[in-house]
């Protein structure tokens, strides 16, 4: 019991201590509202869209706020926290379960402010993020979502252990964590670094997978995207850093990546990167992808807390060819288990033989010794659509075991990789049941 | 349109370049010896050569074959190495039912052509991605080992 009563007593010093702080800090926004061309539209925008839908495919709104099987914005996805499940609510204007009845001002509360319908928003919406957007930019948006086909779906109620499930205390979060403040031009940077920044933080917010999270589950500034685990997979380390994020990659290389999901010679987009190609990149004009590459290439070197150090001619590889290895390895069944049902598509010297997407040679994924992403990709496949064309691998996870997932990751990083990995029966376990 | 080499013909095609390859071979073309299996690209039936790499033709999209040179098992007979499979694949038997035989047979091919004496080892690596409902892998392998004592 005295350990009870401390508990206690040091949860009410902390509460006091916030609320303090919530009194204290400015709750009402600040700064002017961003405009063009650093906030609204590009100039090179297709007359085929509306600036609603531009800015809603920029700030990827689809991809969280769709549920995996069913219409598009009707919400229900699940997001497993450490904490408990949250669901995505339904954007479609339907006035019972969507946005039909919202106004203008309640709708900006929930983008900007986190501030939804049902009190405090948890910060898996990226509020933190949106609250740079112009007004004009989420008024486009919520046009844009009051003109699709209204769907009458209720969104699950979250499902969250105390006390992350009550939902004032996200505003002592926003007290110590939020900074409500509208996007802010560097003056000293061209206007496309400052538009590349409002894309790829007030609107696409990249970081909020890419960024490492501190113990407030707040992402760390000084890590900016250098790369963490999220919801099972690995979003890689994006900053400029030469060996671990993005910084060799040539130009070619980071836009194939960000318009179709394909990196020659280095990554392809898979599970929710490969969403976001699907959903968002792939419809971003030329200017705004110049824009997005010219902030992605000025991001500070930062390691983060998983370095991927990817090495493009391992030399496991050096004399494999379509056909064969031609090189040793102690590792008999993920050897096997390859050869049997992946060497098909991948091609031992890891070119891909069906399409460019199925490269493993300089992939961050095969270079990940943890093979988060292989893992994922054994178990449930992947897919991506780029304008006509759809691209899949199949899953095989209902004829695999643990064990032999994490034989057959391990050799992909060790082939294609050529590093160790660690991956585990029990970690494939874990990967399995968290996508169920 | 998609210009392509199949067995060394010049070829157009103007339809809809996501259709694969092998209905183009099939349906088309009407050469019909390359086998529709699963259509995922696990089984291997439909293989052929693209640019002599060897290639599930269920899961290539046209519009990925502009520009190359696709050898089926039409044209087989025509390599030497080809050839020399085929014969080994009929003194061995290898075939039971037959239906995998035309990509076991042009996997076999890209096989040789990379390493003429394979050991068991190398025929695994480059094989197992061609499946055989009737099992008939021992043999599958004994054609490949004669076939590259023909080569030699």
């Amino acid at each position: 019991m005295k350990v009870l009563k401390w508990i206690l007593l040091i949860g009410v010093v902390v509460a006091v201590v916030l609320g303090g702080m919530v009194i204290w800090t400015k709750v009402a926004p600040q700064g002017d509202d961003p405009v063009s061309p650093i906030a609204g539209i590009p100039h090179d925008m297709p007359d085929t869209m509306t600036r609603g839908e531009y800015l809603t495919r920029a700030a990827d709104c689809f991809a969280c706020h769709s549920p995996v099987e069913g219409k598009m914005l009707s919400g229900g996805r699940p997001f497993k926290l450490p904490f408990g499940t949250i669901y995505a609510t339904n954007l479609t204007p339907d006035p019972e379960t969507g946005i039909g009845n919202m106004s203008d001002e309640a709708f900006i509360a929930a983008v900007r402010d986190g501030i939804g319908s049902k009190g405090h928003e948890y910060p898996a919406m990226p509020y933190t993020k949106y609250s740079q957007l112009s007004t004009q930019d989420v008024l486009d948006i919520k046009a844009y979502l009051m003109s699709v086909e209204p769907v009458n779906k209720p969104t699950p109620e979250s499902d969250l252990i105390f006390p992350f499930n009550q939902r004032w205390g996200m505003a002592l979060w926003n007290a110590v964590f939020f900074e409500n403040h509208r996007y802010e031009a560097d003056e000293e940077k061209s206007d496309e670094w400052n538009r590349g920044a409002y894309l790829a933080s007030a609107l696409a917010h990249c970081g909020e997978c890419h960024t490492p999270r501190n113990i407030g589950y707040a992402t760390k500034s000084r890590e900016y995207m250098a790369g963490t685990k999220v919801q099972g997979w690995k979003a890689f380390n994006t900053t400029s850093d030469g060996t671990y994020g993005i910084g060799d990659w040539s130009d070619e290389q980071l836009r194939s990546y960000l318009t179709t999901g394909h990196a020659p010679g280095r990554s392809s987009a898979s599970g929710p990167m490969a969403e976001v190609v699907e959903l968002s990149l792939q419809y971003m004009t030329d200017s705004d992808i110049d824009a997005l590459m010219a902030y992605l290439r000025a991001v500070d070197p930062s390691l983060g807390g998983s370095e991927t150090a990817v090495n493009t001619s391992p030399d496991s590889l050096k004399n494999a060819t379509a056909v064969l290895p031609n090189s040793t390895s102690s590792q008999q069944r993920g050897k096997m288990l390859f050869e049997g049902d992946c060497a098909g598509c991948h091609q031992w010297d890891g070119q891909g033989r069906q399409t460019k997407y199925a490269s493993l040679k300089g992939s961050s994924a095969a270079n990940d010794s943890e093979a988060l992403a292989v893992t994922q990709v054994i178990l449930n496949g992947t897919s991506i659509s780029i304008g006509e064309r759809h691209e899949y691998m199949p899953g095989f996870g209902s004829i695999y075991s643990d064990s032999d997932v994490a034989a057959l990751a391990n050799y992909v990083v060790s082939h294609f990789g050529g590093k160790d990995g660690i991956v585990t029966a029990e970690d494939v376990a874990e990967t399995r049941a968290q996508g169920e | 349109m998609i210009k392509l080499t199949i067995n060394g013909q010049p070829q157009t095609f103007e339809g809809d370049a996501e259709m694969p390859l092998l209905w183009y071979l099939r349906d088309e073309k009407d050469m019909t010896g390359t086998k529709f299996g699963c259509g995922m690209a696990l089984c291997g039936a439909c293989t052929v050569h693209i640019d002599g790499r060897p290639a599930r033709s269920c899961m290539t999209p046209m519009r990925s074959v502009d520009g190359a040179s696709i050898s089926t098992i039409e044209a087989a007979e025509e390599d030497r190495i080809g050839a020399a499979v085929q014969a080994a694949w009929i003194e061995e038997q290898a075939p039971q039912c037959g239906y995998c035989q035309s990509g076991q047979v042009m996997s076999a091919i890209a096989l040789l052509k990379e390493k003429p004496s394979p050991t068991d080892e190398d025929i695994d690596a480059a094989m197992s991605g061609n499946i055989c409902r009737c099992a008939a892998y021992p043999r599958i392998r004994q054609a490949i080992h004669r076939a590259a004592r023909e080569i030699k």
